[in-house]
């Protein structure tokens, strides 16, 4: 029913790390993502690792700088109702809120958010795939109605699942990561990995590597920031589409900030075009439906997965109207 | 035994219904106490504190667990099976495969003969071996064990191609199952007499059953004696194939199945685990417990088949049908398993039209039995019947809900020698239910046509009629009374979450004047109740509430005749009066019940009810019309319902309370029809499903459900049906849900939906489609 493992609990990072550089170990946060990994022999696991003791990693903290420190093991539920996620960075706590389900959010972590394998059924199913060590990828003539646009590189058509890493992307956040060689950050833009370069893993953790924290920058003058999903039901369900918007706003004008897709790359996907088409203008009806042009102008869709087209653009057109009134 | 009379007894000082004279029928009620009022079920607190045993609690001591490895490929040739391995496990007390003796067992679907261990297997999830060990996990690490060679077939998964030429044969005679086909008129007349004709295509997705509970059984042998708990909408059907393939009497086999959680057709049928369960608990001689995983269960334990359907109309300028003209493709998989069954129904017999034609194709593909998914057919035709209605409607100019009144039939001209309906509810339904709705100024206000933004409103309906749900024979039913009064009530029919065992109980309340809670309910198990059809078809209650009834009935005559005796009174002129028995000329002579010296000495009194025969020449069947109102964001393709009504004609309401539930969980299934689920199989390479687990296989969660949902029963009681004057209701409640859902979304928008599920993926391409048409 599941491979066997050895169970462990430290109490410190440190041990934390020396147990997570073994072979096969894995880490157990809120666990939601891990246990249907066992129970569907995707992962090969040794030895799983419970962070569940290690303090430092619970709770939202202000930081010196007058940005946040969110703990990797915050549930989606504490991030989506905390009151200063929620007046200085609402697109992250809109995104945490579309997570999943009640359940799964009072139960799942933001780190787990990050750190979680892709919903591809030929990844999840019976399907010995490219991204498993196999030497196929099933999707570009299977069925692939939920699988990427952007940034396959023709080699795997994930759609990275989480909602809340396109909003700290946008965000410019940080991932604090601890590890066998001490504690480093690394832009959250910057924590996902592309297929070409690597297939077979989702982020750039390294071995015995764990992430301990995310932090968010102070929030920068005129922000502001939203979350936007479309599923093919409304709970429990990934997006089919979701953009997160963080725009910085001179009066009318949009001075900078960053639009980052879900449901539509193998990582959460940075729309240089929209922000081309955005930065420097007011949000008219010329610059929005420019943006929404943009936004697929250099997609590739599959045979079942066209519709994401003129998805992407409604969503665009939707969500740069209500950012505009604010 | 109970301080005093009035603790029993519900109606003390109500008159209860007068007892029939020996051989002579009761009367349908005129006034009811306990009938048509809403009653909380009688097993509420079992089921929600955890405390009713569920065949999957079932825990026996020494009891094994059983787990069946399957075949990954959906055409392949078992070659080899090594079980060794497998059998030295930790744990392991029994494996059997092909080779073994005992398990080498003849299965069939209809007139095609295959094993329980089959050497072709020709769907993915085809047992091919099995295994029993001390824990389920240890099952599984040997199952998981055991190895197997396949020399994989071709496959074919699509049934719009199963019958191309090079399509690889499923069986010996080629992919057809068969085509069925109906006429009555003339078609090319009646086209040529209509004023408008039109003709669409139209396509549903295959839908996974989904019962929460997953199917198995619990086997034990007691010697020669087999006891199977098992979860199930029929046990007296498991008992007669169970015993049949494994050659023994029926009355060595004890099926118990007490609660089930849920079925929805899926637990009509027997299937190969519970013969496996027993083959495995007979060579361990200890008890196995053998539940399928929800995935394997997506894959074998059946499915509302997928179907193409092509329809042509034909309508005069006044609304009169003149012609219909239906075809349609499908399939129930690898074996015959009504892929086609009753699909073209609606178009037969929901409107009056003289002029018909239907034909239907049943194919084979390499994919799991079909089995009956709450109202066969029925949601696919109408899908199809009632979006041509409603583009009929439009092409002439007509309100939809006018042009189906217009053709309003009171004969079942579908049927042999068209006998009339008993009651035809569906005009009643019609107005009712759009005056309850707000048809007319909902139609008027909403609607593509009023609205300039992005989000749209509009509003559809769609009626039904269901082609069976006036129940009958065979049921025995069984009612003792006991010397203080209470009751057992004792039936083989299961109660499959749809209230049932409440109903029962509501009816000897009624008959003998006892509250409900006095009496206790015996049911579904072979081996203690009495010979029932399963629960299925919307005809539970009108087949057993009859029956139940009667067993009342029959109890009230012994009684009258016991206290005739002791009171030295003609029995006719005695009454039951539920507390007491009492004279009718001379009322100071009353005698309570628990003072009945026969019914005291001898403990019990026992009625034996029976179900007597329907009419004959009249046809019994539920309508249900249903109303609701959508929302469509035209930039994302997002479709919110927004509120429901149902108005259902059934007969009599039985009780208030779960015909509310019925309705709403009718329309929370349709919904999934309309809008969400779908089975895709990986047609174009492995032929295998993808989507098998709740996130990818997706039902429709609380928020695709509007909480805005109305009941509207249009009661009008049945008295020829039977004696209690109620129809069927559980499957009427899902038929035109789905395509009051797509009328609802053209009205909004003026895209046509003819495909199953509406959801982003579809409505995104349709409106995009649109947009560039201009």
């Amino acid at each position: 029913m599941m491979p066997s493992f050895s169970y462990v609990r430290p109490g410190t990072l440190q041990e934390a790390v020396q147990h997570l550089s073994a072979k096969g170990a894995v880490v157990h946060g809120g666990g939601t993502d891990l246990l249907t990994c066992l129970r569907e022999r995707i992962v090969d696991v040794q030895k799983v690792v419970s962070i569940q003791g290690l303090k430092d990693l619970y709770g939202v903290k202000e930081t010196a700088g007058g940005g946040l420190r969110i703990g990797a093991l915050t549930t989606i539920t504490e991030v989506a109702e905390h009151p200063v996620i929620r007046e200085r960075y609402p697109g992250l706590a809109q995104g945490a809120a579309e997570v999943a389900s009640p359940p799964l959010r009072n139960q799942g972590t933001i780190g787990g958010n990050l750190c979680q394998k892709p919903r591809c059924w030929y990844f999840r199913g019976d399907f010995h795939c490219l991204r498993k060590g196999g030497d196929t990828c099933y999707a570009p003539f299977g069925e692939n109605q939920f699988h990427a646009i952007f940034g396959s590189g023709d080699i795997c058509y994930i759609v990275h699942p989480s909602d809340t890493a396109p909003c700290l992307s946008a965000l410019n956040a940080e991932i604090e990561i601890a590890g066998p060689a001490g504690r480093r950050l690394l832009p959250a833009a910057e924590f996902h990995v592309l297929p070409e370069d690597y297939v077979m893993q989702e982020t750039w953790l390294a071995p015995g590597e764990i992430l301990t924290a995310v932090r968010l920058p102070p929030p920068p003058p005129g922000l502001r920031s939203t979350y936007r999903k479309v599923r093919a039901r409304r709970s429990w369900d990934f997006a089919l589409a979701g953009v997160a918007l963080a725009l910085q706003f001179d009066g009318d004008r949009v001075a900078g900030g960053r639009v980052v897709l879900s449901g539509a790359a193998p990582v959460p996907w940075r729309s240089r075009p929209v922000e081309d088409a955005v930065i420097g203008k007011t949000l008219d009806r010329q610059t929005i439906a420019a943006a929404a042009q943009a936004v697929v102008a250099d997609a590739e869709p599959l045979a079942k997965n066209a519709y994401k087209i003129p998805l992407f653009r409604g969503v665009i057109e939707e969500e740069l109207e209500r950012i505009s009134r604010p | 035994m109970a301080k005093d009379s009035t603790s029993i007894y519900y109606t003390e000082g109500l008159p209860v219904p007068e007892t029939p004279a020996a051989g002579k029928a009761p009367k349908p009620w005129e006034q009811t106490d306990v009938i048509g009022k809403p009653w909380p079920r009688v097993d509420a607190y079992e089921r929600v504190s955890g405390t009713a045993v569920y065949p999957s609690d079932i825990l026996l001591p020494g009891m094994l667990y059983g787990a069946i490895l399957t075949c990954p490929h959906p055409h392949a040739r078992v070659r080899r099976v090594d079980t060794a391995t497998a059998e030295t496990m930790p744990g392991v007390r029994a494996v059997v495969g092909p080779e073994t003796r005992e398990a080498d067992l003849p299965w069939s679907y209809r007139n095609v003969k295959s094993k329980i261990f089959p050497p072709v297997c020709r769907f993915e999830g085809e047992p091919v071996a099995a295994v029993a060990a001390e824990t389920p996990f240890q099952a599984w690490d040997a199952a998981r064990a055991i190895q197997v060679e396949y020399e994989i077939l071709p496959h074919v998964s699509d049934e719009r191609r199963a019958l191309d030429a090079n399509a690889p044969k499923i069986h010996d005679g080629g992919n057809k199952v068969k085509t069925e086909t109906y006429s009555r008129g003339d078609v090319s007349k009646g086209f040529a007499d209509a004023d408008v004709v039109l003709e669409q295509h139209y396509r549903t997705e295959a839908e996974l059953h989904t019962p929460l509970e997953l199917h198995g059984c619990v086997a034990n042998w007691d010697g020669d004696e087999l006891t199977l708990w098992e979860s199930t909408q029929g046990v007296y059907a498991v008992q007669s194939r169970v015993a049949e393939t494994l050659g023994l009497p029926l009355a060595k086999v004890r099926v118990v199945g007490h609660y089930v959680g849920g079925g929805f057709g899926s637990k009509l049928r027997t299937s190969r685990y519970s013969i496996i369960a027993a083959v495995l608990a007979r060579r361990s001689a200890r008890p196995v417990k053998l539940f399928l995983p929800r995935e394997e269960t997506y894959l074998s334990m059946g499915n509302r088949p997928p179907s193409n359907m092509t329809l042509k109309a034909g309508v005069k300028k006044d609304g009169t049908l003149t012609a219909l003209a239906f075809t349609c493709l499908g399939t129930g998989g690898a074996f015959p398993a009504g892929g086609t069954s009753l699909v073209d129904w609606q178009i037969r017999d929901l409107y009056r039209c003289p002029n018909i034609s239907t034909e239907c194709t049943d194919v084979y593909i390499n994919a799991g039995p079909a089995r009956p998914f709450r109202a066969p057919g029925h949601p696919q035709g109408s899908w199809a019947l009632e979006q041509m209605m409603d583009a009929l409607a439009e092409a002439i100019g007509m309100d939809p809900v006018a042009l189906r009144l217009k053709n309003i039939p009171t004969v079942s001209q579908g049927r042999q020698g068209s006998p009339p309906y008993t009651t035809t509810g569906l005009e009643p339904c019609l107005t009712e239910g759009a005056r309850q709705f707000g048809w007319a100024e909902a139609r008027r206000s909403l609607g593509a046509a009023q609205h300039k933004g992005p989000i749209r409103r509009g509003v559809g309906m769609a009626a039904s009629v269901w082609i069976v749900g006036g129940g009958g024979p065979p049921s025995t039913v069984i009612v003792k009374l006991f010397a203080d009064g209470s009751a057992n009530l004792n039936m083989g029919a299961s109660d499959i979450g749809t209230g049932t065992k409440t109903i029962m109980a509501m009816v000897v309340a009624e008959e003998l004047g006892l509250k409900p809670e006095m009496i206790r309910i015996e049911h579904a198990d072979t081996g203690t109740t009495q010979y029932a059809t399963p629960s299925g078809g919307s005809k539970t209650v009108p087949t057993e509430a009859p029956a139940v009834r009667d067993a009342a009935v029959q109890v009230k005559r012994q009684v009258l005749e016991m206290a005739a005796d002791e009171m030295g009174l003609p029995v006719d002129d005695l009454a039951y009066e539920g507390a007491a028995v009492a004279s009718r000329s001379r009322p100071d002579r009353r005698v309570p019940i628990t003072g009945i010296e026969g019914l005291r000495k001898r403990g019990v009194v026992v009625g034996v009810g029976h179900r007597d025969p329907n009419p004959e020449g009249k046809s019994i069947n539920p309508f249900c019309v249903q109303f609701c109102e959508v929302e469509v964001n035209t930039q994302t393709g997002e479709m919110r319902i927004l509120r429901f009504l149902s108005a259902n004609e059934s007969g009599r309401v039985m009780n208030r309370m779960s015909f509310d539930s019925q309705v709403i969980g009718g329309i929370t299934m349709g919904i999934g029809l309309a809008a969400t689920e779908m089975r895709i199989l990986d047609t174009e390479q492995t032929g295998k499903l993808v989507n098998r687990n709740w996130h990818d296989y997706k039902l429709p969660t609380a928020l695709d459900v509007p909480a805005d949902i109305t009941s509207a029963p249009v009661e009008m009681p049945d008295a020829e049906a039977n004696t209690t004057g109620a129809k069927g209701l559980g499957e009427p409640v899902t038929i035109p849900t789905a395509a009051a859902v797509a009328n609802a979304v053209y009205h909004a928008t003026g895209i046509r939906v003819t495909e199953s599920p509406i959801h982003p993926l579809r409505l995104c391409s349709l409106l995009e489609q649109q947009t560039k048409e201009g």
